[in-house]
């Protein structure tokens, strides 16, 4: 069950705060550091929607990804659509993908559960690997950002892009945070806690678990058009398997199950990734070790261990 | 009747590829589809182990100037990384869940490829094949070379000892009862937990094995762990985790579709393995050839 804690709140806007001012004084690489921290976090907050509240751990979010950034990529400079109907037609297949994922493994869970979304996400990445027309293994290119002139603001300023992609993220929680305390929201938290049961109420759960997981390949569509507009650029290397799990160790990180601790994981991360590479090309050992250090040392990841504590400390205060 | 003969022998050869491709990939999944059957641990890192076996082969082969030492050594190396891994992490992690040791293990991933990176540099190495395998053997009509025959007799071989060792031996009967109900094969006196060692260990000296024979013909690079993963977990889940016969099939049919897939239709062979085990993780979720009833 997910409650918006005071604690979260106060995370949530602190984490923000910090990217801003980190954006806003920084230098030009500051801001790239800063977008790249917003995209990995959506994804995050969209992989811990699904795995965290309904226990369907994917494998496939970096392919739900992907495959929004192509379709925009596709529509906007192979097809020459306008940005706004080709973000429409990316979100859509992100969301059509996830959809297709989440009713076929509906009645699966566990390890094939994750077996058969890393199925479904590699065959999205064969294929856009070896299509020669979407620029196969070279990536594509050419892809811009929305034009918001009409309204004075300038996304190709590189300080108003991090802004907007802020406004994205901060979009992307409220709505997960709104639908999970929904009546969807609880009959998902009900599934991940106990499936039959919710059964024996009377509650389609293949259909909640379908719709969770359109719902959590909407979120990372967003972070795949704000990749593509971010880079102007897109690879298969969005879609690959290893990538998601990245984001699932963001995820653990930051604490599954909090939405907000995700955020805080994908800070984390990126920070860490960059200073650990100023000093050596050896950086994925770093993140294996962290990785391995979470899980062991209880899993409940950094912003989750924390509140555990506060939960603690204020049960003691009021006993 | 020349271009018939041509056109026979073109597929015999495509067989064999086939068949040598399904024998490494055996290798890799019958440890750890065992591993998975017995254990229900899911090794990701399992990969890693040839990868490594791969590296430490080319390493004693440099050291011992024999590709033989390096095929009896290096697996027992990978053996003693695989017990290392087991006291440190896996025991710990077996009641732990899926996702929690599928974290870990992508984690150990991480920390291999950059431990060989740090060791063996970035650069692909190759190694040698045996001189006495070096050529090519004339039968059927073709010219086949010989390293790749003795890749497909090695897996044929494991593949009987295995057979023999689990269907005829007492140590096979207490893994298959192990597999089959863990508390009650504990209950009749069995010492599982010495047992799912014994067998956690044979399944990473099998993957240092795989690492090894795999050397010659696609020499070691830090992305072959990776890249040999998917399709090993896709036999394991196709085949049905924890079966001999399943790691058997598995192999077969991912071997042949892969080889005759890149020959027939190119730009789809690669989705073909993968449609194949979305229709099987829906049609059969427990897989081809489930090892519990």
């Amino acid at each position: 069950m997910f409650y918006q804690s005071p604690l979260r709140t106060i995370t949530l806007i602190a984490a923000l705060c910090f990217l801003a001012i980190y954006a806003s004084f920084g230098s030009y690489f500051a801001r790239e550091i800063v977008i790249e921290i917003i995209i990995l976090a959506i994804l995050a907050i969209s992989l811990d929607f699904c795995a965290g509240f309904g226990g369907m751990v994917s494998l496939c979010h970096g392919a739900m990804m992907g495959i929004a950034a192509y379709f925009y990529g596709m529509m906007s400079v192979k097809l020459g659509w306008g940005l706004t109907a080709s973000a429409g037609i990316g979100l859509a297949a992100a969301v059509i993908f996830a959809g297709c994922v989440g009713w076929v493994t509906a009645r699966i869970s566990g390890i094939f559960f994750i077996m058969a979304t890393l199925a479904f996400g590699q065959m999205a990445y064969t294929i856009f690997f070896r299509w020669r027309w979407l620029g196969g293994d070279d990536g594509m290119g050419g892809m811009r950002r929305f034009d918001l002139s009409a309204w004075g603001v300038n996304l190709n300023d590189g300080l108003i892009f991090t802004f907007w992609a802020l406004g994205i993220l901060l979009l992307v929680y409220i709505l997960s945070a709104l639908l999970l305390r929904s009546g969807f929201g609880r009959s998902l938290s009900g599934i991940h806690a106990n499936e039959g049961r919710m059964q024996a109420l009377g509650i389609n759960t293949a259909t909640i678990r379908t719709q969770a997981m359109a719902f959590s390949g909407l979120m990372a569509g967003l972070a795949g058009i704000l990749a593509a507009q971010h880079t102007f650029y897109i690879s298969p290397e969005l879609l690959v398997w290893t990538l998601s799990g990245e984001v699932l160790l963001v995820v653990i990180l930051g604490g599954i199950g909090t939405l907000v601790g995700p955020i805080i994981g994908a800070i984390l991360l990126v920070l860490m990734k960059h200073s650990i590479s100023a000093y050596t090309d050896y950086w994925h050992i770093f993140v294996g070790l962290v990785l391995i250090f979470a899980v062991l040392s209880g899993g409940r990841g950094i912003f989750g261990q924390g509140e555990y504590w506060w939960q603690k400390y204020m049960r003691g205060q009021h006993a | 009747m020349q271009n018939v003969a041509m056109d026979v022998s073109f597929w015999i050869l495509q067989c064999l590829n086939a068949l040598q491709y399904a024998m490494l990939l055996f290798l890799l999944s019958v440890g750890l589809t065992v591993i998975f059957g017995l254990l229900n641990f899911v090794n990701l890192a399992h990969a890693s182990l040839y990868m490594l076996g791969a590296y430490l082969g080319i390493s004693l082969a440099a050291l011992t100037g024999s590709f033989w030492w390096a095929l009896l050594i290096a697996p027992l190396l990978v053996m003693g990384i695989g017990a290392g891994l087991y006291f440190t992490l896996i025991a710990r992690l077996r009641t732990a869940g899926p996702m929690n040791q599928v974290l870990v293990t992508f984690g150990l991933i991480f920390v291999f490829l950059d431990l060989v990176r740090i060791g063996w540099g970035d650069i692909a190495l190759g190694l040698a094949a045996p001189p006495a395998l070096s050529g090519t053997l004339h039968f059927l009509g073709i010219n086949y070379p010989s390293y790749r025959l003795f890749i497909i007799g090695l897996g044929g071989t494991v593949m009987a000892g295995m057979w023999f060792i689990l269907a005829r031996t007492q140590i096979g009967a207490m893994i298959r009862a192990s597999v089959e109900n863990t508390d009650m094969a504990a209950a009749l006196g069995i010492d599982v937990s010495r047992l799912f060692f014994l067998v956690f260990c044979c399944g990473c000296a099998l993957a240092g094995l795989a690492g090894v024979a795999a050397a010659p013909i696609l020499s070691a690079t830090t992305t072959m762990g990776i890249t040999i993963l998917i399709p090993t977990m896709i036999v394991v889940v196709i085949g049905g985790l924890g079966s001999l016969e399943g790691a058997i099939l598995g192999s077969l049919i991912i071997g042949f579709i892969d080889v005759f897939g890149a020959v027939l239709m190119p730009s789809f062979s690669a989705l073909l393995t993968y449609a194949l085990l979305a229709a099987v993780l829906v049609w059969r979720p427990h897989g081809l050839i489930a090892a519990r009833g």
